[in-house]
């Protein structure tokens, strides 16, 4: 029994490793070109052939790589940080109050995770310019403020509702806390754990999107990673190019793997919070 | 409610910023271009002219809509079933003690950090024709080159495969967290009586992850419909307009025809159907979860 336990142990290890090394060939292979001189075109197959860092200064400076990180870690900073605060501030009464109307504007909330941008670039476009924002790195941040707050609220509300309990409030509203002060000093340092959740799955969603910069930044100053990455559109074509694509295809992604081996215990821990709580 | 003295509904204050925001970023922009899809906007001036419902009837009579409403079903069943299979066979087979079980987690999860401009270069140079690395591999066992995304019958599945490939992770980790509130004694029991493996999966553990099903599920229908990405950065629709995406038929009809009535239009009948939609099968999923 222990014996046939084992065996079949050791064919699932077996088993997912193949699977593994099939799914992640392509990110093992490109990183293998990224390596490479930039002139390198032998076959993809002769895996790490080189440790040559050519092609990342090359990439660095096409893609002026300090300008686009700078901008990149802007973006993304700034947005997360509001969403955090606006979506803790606004599941405090969804989830304190429970009447019908705060039901319905918590379901009003959620109803827009359904809607993605695309769906109202048109009028997006038109009130941005309304407010002379179009040309603004305020313009994603703010589309990503609000877009994150369907997803955001919907957590923070279920995380007060089931881990906060009334009575700690209660204690402080007999010191005379006011409202403000109550959310702020009791309840919002609590939060940490769905806080956590919403950095790890917020915080990559705007890392890694093009489309909200690709919409509105033109300046080449204000372009993040994503949108400068753009610039290598049609390179994939010709494999001459490809060392150097590949090599900024990686500082794009470095820095968020980064972030993810010095934190990974939170990005696991943080996404199943949010599942089971969704 | 006995803490109605503690939370006076000025609470509701908290959620202004938050409301004001999604009013004028999300909801009014959608509800305009419920505005826009009567009109002939170009885009560009500021005389959009009503023109009823006549947008709806050239996208209707030329067959567009049904086109991409039709790929766009495709690619969501797609990554539906296909991501949802392979992250579920995944997580019950991570779900075991064993050593390795945080390097295979990590291994899985990885490729959902990737920006998907990096993930579209990187599976770009995957379909390349001639030299990419499939039609390297696949010469090299002696299989000539599909070339996939330039193959008008399989175009629309290569892409849909990608944005699987990237999302498998995410859906594992949800079922992962999903299996880890099956109770131990349950399996155990189970097992004294001399369960098959087949039947702990099948009788035990699936239907107490069945909140994890409904959420991978959903989750997979509205990116599923919302998909735009790797359409963009693969196949710009092609060849012809074979993996044209909705969200893909709006960008294309706005930007690249300058036809923002149009492009509005479809964006309409997108909200109208991801909502239906959603609504639909959450009511399906839920009607079917059990309590352990």
């Amino acid at each position: 029994m222990t014996a046939r336990r084992t065996l079949g142990s050791a064919l699932v290890d077996l088993l997912i490793i193949v699977f593994l090394a099939i799914n992640l060939s392509p990110l093992i292979v490109t990183l293998s070109n990224s390596l490479r001189a930039p002139d390198d075109t032998a076959s993809p197959f002769e895996l790490f052939r080189s440790l040559n860092f050519e092609s990342y200064s090359l990439a660095f400076r096409k893609i002026d790589y300090f300008t686009a990180f700078a901008n990149s870690v802007l973006i993304t900073s700034a947005s997360v940080v509001a969403i955090i605060v606006v979506a803790a501030a606004a599941a405090y009464p969804l989830s304190r109050i429970q009447t019908r109307p705060s039901r319905a504007l918590g379901l009003f909330f959620l109803a827009g995770i359904i809607v993605s941008a695309q769906i109202a670039i048109v009028p997006i476009y038109r009130v941005f310019k309304v407010f002379g924002l179009n040309q603004s790195r305020l313009a994603p941040i703010l589309m990503y403020v609000s877009g994150s707050m369907p997803f955001c609220i919907f957590l923070y509300t279920g995380f007060i509702r089931a881990s906060i309990p009334v009575a700690l409030e209660e204690a402080a509203l007999m010191d005379g806390a006011r409202a403000f002060r109550r959310f702020w000093i009791i309840v919002f340092p609590l939060l940490v754990p769905a806080t956590v959740t919403i950095i790890v799955t917020q915080g990559v969603a705007v890392w890694n999107d093009f489309f909200m910069p690709m919409l509105f930044l033109t300046k080449h100053s204000q372009k993040p990673l994503t949108l400068a990455m753009l610039g290598f559109m049609g390179d994939v074509e010709s494999p001459t190019q490809w060392n150097t694509l590949f090599a900024a295809c990686y500082l794009c992604t470095i820095p968020l793997l980064a972030v993810f081996a010095a934190l990974q215990r939170h990005f696991v821990g943080g996404l199943s919070l949010g599942s089971i709580k969704g | 409610m006995g803490h109605s003295n503690v939370f006076r509904r000025s609470i509701y204050l908290f959620a202004a910023p938050a409301f004001i925001l999604y009013i004028v970023f999300w909801v009014t922009p959608v509800g305009m271009s419920f505005g826009y899809s009567l009109t002939n906007w170009s885009g560009v001036g500021n005389n959009p002219r009503f023109i009823g419902l006549k947008n709806y009837e050239y996208l209707l009579a030329d067959g567009t809509l049904l086109n991409l409403v039709k790929n766009t079903l495709v690619y969501a069943l797609f990554t539906i079933v296909y991501g949802n299979i392979v992250s579920l066979v995944a997580a019950l087979a991570l779900d075991r003690a064993s050593k390795l079980t945080g390097v295979y987690r990590t291994a899985f999860y990885l490729p959902t950090l990737y920006s998907s401009i990096v993930v579209g270069f990187v599976w770009g140079f995957v379909y390349m024709p001639n030299y990419g690395f499939l039609a390297k591999i696949l010469a090299a066992i002696g299989i000539g080159d599909p070339n996939l995304l330039g193959n008008s019958s399989s175009s629309l599945i290569a892409v849909a495969f990608v944005d699987s490939w990237k999302a498998i992770g995410m859906y594992a980790m949800i079922y992962l967290a999903g299996l880890k509130n099956v109770p131990e004694d349950l399996i155990e029991s189970g097992l004294i009586d001399g369960c098959k493996w087949r039947h702990l999966v099948f009788n035990i553990k699936l239907p107490l992850i069945a909140p994890s099903i409904t959420i991978n599920v959903v989750l997979g229908l509205i990116n599923g419909m919302k998909s735009f990405d790797y359409v963009y950065l693969l196949t710009s629709g092609g060849p012809g307009s074979s993996s044209r995406t909705i969200m893909f038929g709006v960008y294309q009809t706005a930007f690249g025809e300058n036809l923002f009535g149009k492009a509005a239009a479809i964006a309409v009948v997108a909200f109208l159907l991801i909502f239906t939609l959603t609504i639909f099968i959450v009511h399906f999923l839920r009607a079917r979860e059990v309590e352990a």
